[in-house]
């Protein structure tokens, strides 16, 4: 497995990605991704040779986020979306994205975790059902049932809330 | 017409014609079934809408990494936290206070285990220092007879050893030899080039069966390595290059080996 150091260092982007989905404030956001290469780097000789190493770098990340959330749920709230300042947040400044962004944002936030979960990992990771599952430890009926509901629940939200701005997406 | 586009189209169907995960003929076979059903046409309109709104909301920011999330700087910031003797002690005194017995199981064996990573140091530099500049005889048995390498040195220290592939580092292997260790023991050194013409060396030097040690940072003049022990076997790679290149290395031989 020489190279993995390489490989690792490319998926840093998408891990840093998919953190500011979970958490959106920006220190966190990087407290947990360097959380999760040092992780990594310590459990690097207990890794499947064969695996995918993207889809375990998540499933660690997955895992340490879950870990925090409740043990943030024991010491009091993260910042909620609408107590945190526009800054806070890794969002394009384009005036149309940012608009839709927070409409979005909000929506997104209404799911519960396991639905934002992985909604997340599908659409924006693009990483396929089978390697959800894996990073998600879920059988993959359950990857399919929650999409499905994450994405109904997300289209009612956004039609019910913000007709227009969605159909400003192309 | 094959078999997959006669099953009737369900609900995965449509996510996974959204997602795109979907080979032709079925996606053609969705393509079919939407073009007569219009409420699932919009259902799957507005979920490429949301698809393309997260895509958009979340895509990678072209900003460059800060310093403490590159791979380089997490790999320095360990080798300083992998364990100074202060923070042993530390650790001990913390034990003994958690519970007398603990205390002293964490000290038994880090003792032995630091005099044997002294020796371990030691018999690396001196090794790479003797061996690694001799430009004709590095080595006993080349690379070519890299099966006959494997054997007899797992013979002579009666466990198998085996170098591990680096040239995705840039180094390749040029060979093996046996080494005599201060007790009197086999120990086997590799010997690796790139294509500069710089050599680092690989020791395998057997320990006591249940000896263990995290990796350390050493460095001796311009070398430079990384040493650790795990199931008994003691390893240290030296050679004279940047840390950052040598803990790179250092980490994919340990993932190699499958070792601490």
């Amino acid at each position: 497995m020489v190279g993995v150091m390489a490989s690792m260092e490319a998926c840093i982007p998408s891990l840093r990605r998919y953190a500011r989905a979970l958490l959106r404030d920006r220190d966190q956001v990087d407290d947990l991704v360097h959380d999760v290469i040092v992780r990594a780097l310590d459990q690097l000789h207990t890794r499947r040779e064969d695996g995918d190493l993207r889809a375990w770098l998540f499933a660690i990340m997955h895992n340490l986020f879950i870990s925090r959330v409740r043990r943030n749920k024991r010491r009091g709230p993260l910042v909620s979306l609408d107590e945190a300042g526009d800054d806070r947040f890794g969002m394009p400044a384009t005036q149309d994205g940012h608009m839709l962004g927070r409409d979005l944002l909000r929506a997104l936030d209404a799911l519960n975790e396991e639905q934002r979960s992985v909604l997340l990992l599908v659409t924006v990771e693009d990483l396929s059902y089978a390697e959800v599952a894996r990073v998600l430890d879920i059988p993959i009926g359950t990857v399919m049932s929650r999409l499905s509901r994450a994405r109904d629940r997300l289209r009612g939200l956004m039609e019910g809330e913000a007709p227009t701005a969605i159909r400003r997406v192309k | 017409m094959t078999g997959a586009d006669l099953l009737p189209i369900g609900e995965d169907d449509l996510h996974a014609y959204v997602d795109g995960q979907l080979a032709q003929a079925r996606r053609e076979a969705v393509e079919q079934h939407l073009s007569t059903d219009p409420e699932a046409a919009r259902r799957v309109a507005a979920y490429q809408q949301q698809r393309a709104a997260l895509r958009a909301a979340f895509a990678a920011p072209d900003e460059p990494l800060p310093a403490r999330l590159m791979l380089a700087s997490i790999l320095r910031e360990r080798r300083r936290s992998r364990l100074p003797n202060w923070r042993i002690a530390a650790g001990l005194v913390l034990g003994v206070a958690l519970g007398g017995s603990a205390g002293w199981l964490l000290h038994v064996p880090s003792g032995r285990g630091s005099v044997a990573m002294a020796t371990l140091e030691q018999e690396a530099f001196s090794s790479h220092t003797v061996y690694a500049a001799d430009r004709r005889h590095p080595i006993e048995v080349g690379a070519s007879e890299a099966a006959h390498l494997r054997q007899w040195l797992s013979n002579r220290l009666d466990r198998s050893v085996a170098p591990p592939d680096l040239s995705a580092s840039g180094y390749h292997l040029i060979g093996g030899r046996l080494l005599a260790t201060e007790h009197g023991n086999a120990a086997a050194l590799f010997m690796y080039e790139n294509a500069g013409g710089q050599r680092l060396s690989l020791l395998f030097r057997p320990m006591a069966p249940t000896m263990r040690a995290s990796p350390k940072d050493i460095s001796q003049g311009r070398m430079n390595g990384c040493a650790w022990i795990d199931k008994g076997m003691g390893y240290a790679v030296v050679g004279v290059m940047p840390d950052s290149e040598l803990d790179g290395i250092a980490d994919d031989i340990r993932v190699a080996l499958n070792t601490g």
